[in-house]
C-alpha cells in the first residue's frame, strides 16, 4: 500500500514558501534567466552589480543542518532564531562587499575563482502579483590560490520581485540550504 | 616507538619546528598521549537539559555519547558497540530512551549498560556470556565545572579542578557572572585542513594577529586598529592560556543588552569582583582544545589527522538575558565567528597555508620564533594568579602550551607529567583565589 496515491497540488507548492500556482513557461524562463545573470555577476567578481540586485528589504538566510533521527527530522534544519551561517539584511550584505574592497579580506585576497551552476528551477506565482517564489539548486565550485579546490551544493528558496530595471527582478528573500551538516569546506567566503 | 618531540620544541629558546604540525607519527602519539589522557570538554548542561537528552561528540578521534540521566546526572561513553565496533548512536543529538546498534541490534540504556542482545539464549553460552561485561567503554572520569562537563579516558588524571588550576579564576570571568549561568543557543560545525594546534595556540596566546589577520573586518565594523593599552597574558601549568586587553581603547558599541547588563552589574561584581566584571575577558584555550572568546563563542576542535580538524562552535548567552539581547549575540557571533563570519574566514586561510607549507622539509625544520616577551613572565604579579606577562602581545601562552605538550608526549603516565612540573616548581593543585585576585 502506498502512502499517497498521487502528488497533490499541496505537495507541488509545499516546498516553495509563498507559492500559489506554477509559473508558465515564459515567466519561468524570465526568472531562470535572472538567476543565471546573477551567477555570471558573482563569478565575474562584479559584486557591486550583484548587490544592486538585492532588495532593500532583503532577508538572506542560511540555516544550519544536523543529523537527526527520522522521528526528530523536524529539527534537521535549524529554525528561524536558531543556528545559521548567514542571516543578513541589505546593510549586512553591503558590509560584506565593502570588506572585500579593503584588499585585506585574506580569504578572498587574491580572489577565488567560482562557478555558480544553477539548476532544478521551479517558479511560482504568489499572493502578490509582482513577487514570485523560485526554488533552484546550486553547485558552487571554487578554486583559489595554487591548487585549492572545493565545492558545495544546496538549494535556494527565493522570493523575487519584478522591478523596472535592466535585470527585471530583485531578490527579496533567499533561503539557502547547504546540503551538509558538518561543512566540508574551510569557509563560506563566497556568496550563494 | 615514541618520538621525542623535545627535539622540535625548545621552549626555553622560544623555538618550535613545524614537524609537530605535519608528522603522522607524532599525530598517532598525540592520540594516545594527549587525547586519551587529557580533560576534554564534552557538553554544557544547557545542551542536554532533559533526561534522555543526548549529544554525540569526540575526545580526539574517539566518538563519545553524552547523556542526561534520569537522576539528573550525566554519563558519557565511547560511541562504539562492543560486538563488532559499530557506531551505536548516529544522530548528532536528540532524546532517547535507549540506543540500539543498527548492525545486530544490541541495545544499550542511556547510562551505557548493555541491556539486550538479540537471540542471547541461543547464540551465547549463558555460563560465559554476561551482558554487564560488554557495555561500551565508559569515559573514565567525568567532572563538571560551572555547568561545563569534561571527560578523560585516564583514571589517573588529576581532578578537573587541579587540571584547571588558576585557569579556573580566568574562566569564571567569562562564565560565573550570573546565578543562572549561560546557555548554548546555536552550533556550527566545519572542517579546516590544518593541524589542531595551529588553532589552539591562537586563543591561548596570539592577540598579536588581530590587527592584520582581521584588518578587513575591523575596518568595516568601524572598530579600527587596536589601541595598545594595559593588558595581560596568562599561561597555566597544564597548557592553558588566555590573553586580554584591559578596559578602554576601541570604541564601545551600543547593544540592546546595555540596560540589562547595567542592571545586573552588581550581581556580576558580587560573583566575580570588579576586576573580572569589567576586564580580564579576551580569548582563551583550555588545553588541548576548548576555546572561548569574550563575545560568547565557545568551541572545540576535533583532530582529524595531522592536517585536518573539525571546529564545533557554540554560541553562549546568559540564560536570564532578555530575548532581544540573546538574539543580538546570536546574530553577532554568526556574522563574525561562524564559517561565513567576517573574522573567522581569514583565520582559516592562515592555518591552511601554514599547514600546506609544512609539507616542505626545510619549512618544517626551520625553527619558528615564539620569543615574544620571553623572560617577562612572573608568578602572581599584579594580583593576577599564576604566570602572567604584562602585555597580551606575548608568546607565553604558546610556550606554556608547548611545554605542557612536551610533558604529555614524553611521559608514560600522569604521575610522570606531574613529576616534571613539580621539578620545575610549577603548581599542580587548585587553590582558592579571592575575587580580586592574589592579595599580596
Amino acid at each position: 500500500m502506498t502512502a499517497v496515491a498521487e502528488t497533490s497540488q499541496v505537495a507541488v507548492l509545499a516546498a516553495a514558501p509563498g507559492a500559489v500556482a506554477s509559473a508558465d513557461l515564459h515567466l519561468t524562463h524570465e526568472l531562470a534567466t535572472f538567476l543565471y545573470l546573477e551567477a555570471d555577476l558573482l563569478d565575474d567578481w562584479r559584486f557591486d552589480d550583484w548587490f544592486a540586485l538585492l532588495a532593500t528589504d532583503l532577508d538572506y538566510w542560511a540555516p544550519t543542518r544536523e543529523n537527526r533521527t527520522f522521528r526528530e527530522r523536524r529539527h534537521e534544519t535549524a529554525p528561524r532564531g536558531g543556528a545559521a551561517y548567514f542571516e543578513e539584511n541589505h546593510a549586512d550584505m553591503a558590509q560584506r562587499i565593502d570588506r572585500l574592497k579593503t584588499h585585506m579580506a585574506w580569504a578572498e585576497e587574491p580572489p577565488s575563482r567560482t562557478r555558480h551552476l544553477i539548476t532544478n528551477v521551479r517558479a511560482f506565482t504568489t499572493e502578490k502579483v509582482d513577487e514570485f517564489a523560485v526554488n533552484s539548486s546550486f553547485l558552487v565550485y571554487r578554486t583559489r590560490s595554487e591548487r585549492d579546490e572545493d565545492q558545495i551544493l544546496g538549494q535556494r528558496r527565493d522570493l523575487l520581485r519584478r522591478v523596472d530595471t535592466p535585470a527585471g527582478f530583485e531578490i527579496v528573500r533567499r533561503e539557502i540550504r547547504f546540503d551538509q551538516a558538518t561543512l566540508l569546506i574551510k569557509n563560506l567566503s563566497a556568496f550563494f | 616507538m615514541t618520538t621525542d618531540v623535545s627535539q622540535f620544541i625548545d621552549v626555553d629558546r622560544g623555538e618550535i619546528q613545524g614537524e609537530i604540525f605535519h608528522s603522522a607519527a607524532i599525530y598517532e602519539q598525540e592520540l594516545e598521549r594527549i587525547w586519551a589522557r587529557s580533560w576534554v570538554f564534552l557538553a554544557h548542561d544547557s545542551m542536554i537539559p532533559k533526561k534522555g537528552d543526548f549529544l554525540q561528540t569526540y575526545i580526539g578521534e574517539d566518538p563519545v555519547v553524552v547523556v542526561r540521566q534520569k537522576d539528573g546526572g550525566v554519563r558519557a561513553f565511547l560511541n562504539q558497540c562492543r560486538h563488532r565496533g559499530m557506531r551505536i548512536c548516529r544522530a548528532d543529538r536528540g532524546n532517547a530512551k535507549a540506543f540500539m546498534c543498527s548492525f545486530h541490534g544490541w541495545v544499550y540504556d542511556t547510562a551505557g549498560n548493555l541491556i539486550d542482545v538479540p537471540h542471547e539464549e541461543t547464540a551465547y553460552n549463558p555460563e560465559t556470556f554476561d551482558k554487564s561485561d560488554w557495555g561500551p567503554r565508559q569515559v573514565a572520569r567525568l567532572e563538571e565545572y560551572r555547568g561545563f562537563w569534561f571527560g578523560t579516558w585516564d583514571a589517573e588524571a588529576p581532578s578537573l579542578l587541579d587540571y584547571l588550576g588558576d585557569m579556573a579564576w580566568y574562566f569564571d570571568a567569562h562564565f560565573d557572572r550570573y546565578a543562572n549561568g549561560y546557555e548554548a543557543i546555536a552550533v556550527h560545525k566545519w572542517v579546516i585542513e590544518a593541524n589542531w594546534k595551529l588553532n589552539a595556540e591562537q586563543p591561548a596566546s596570539d592577540m598579536y594577529h588581530g590587527d592584520v589577520s582581521h584588518a578587513s573586518a575591523k575596518q568595516v565594523m568601524g572598530i579600527g586598529p587596536t589601541k595598545e593599552r594595559e593588558g595581560h597574558q596568562f599561561s597555566g601549568t597544564f597548557g592553558h592560556g588566555t590573553g586580554w586587553w584591559d578596559l578602554g581603547g576601541n570604541t564601545k558599541r551600543e547593544s540592546v543588552g546595555d540596560d540589562w547588563v547595567a542592571q545586573n552589574h552588581d550581581q556580576v561584581v558580587e560573583r566575580v569582583g570588579e576586576r573580572r566584571a569589567d576586564g580580564i575577558r579576551g580569548h582563551a584555550n583550555i588545553f588541548p582544545n576548548f576555546m572561548f572568546l569574550h563575545n560568547g563563542t565557545i568551541r572545540v576542535t576535533h583532530p582529524r589527522g595531522p592536517g585536518e580538524f573539525e571546529v564545533w562552535a557554540w554560541t553562549m548567552v546568559p540564560s536570564d538575558a532578555p530575548a532581544e539581547f540573546k538574539e543580538e549575540i546570536r546574530k553577532k557571533v554568526l556574522r563574525t565567528f561562524s564559517p561565513g563570519g567576517i573574522f573567522e574566514q581569514d583565520d582559516a586561510e592562515n592555518w591552511v597555508e601554514e599547514q600546506r607549507i609544512m609539507r616542505g622539509f626545510m619549512a618544517r625544520r626551520s625553527p619558528l620564533v615564539y620569543t615574544m616577551r620571553m623572560g617577562d613572565a612572573k608568578r602572581d604579579q599584579n594580583n593576577l594568579p599564576g604566570l602572567t606577562v604584562d602585555h597580551p602581545y606575548a608568546d607565553e601562552g604558546s610556550r606554556g602550551m608547548y611545554r605542557h605538550y612536551v610533558d604529555m608526549m614524553s611521559a608514560e603516565s600522569w604521575a610522570q607529567v606531574i613529576e616534571a612540573k613539580v621539578s620545575r616548581g610549577e603548581p599542580v593543585t587548585y587553590r582558592e583565589i579571592g575575587l580580586e585576585g592574589i592579595a599580596r
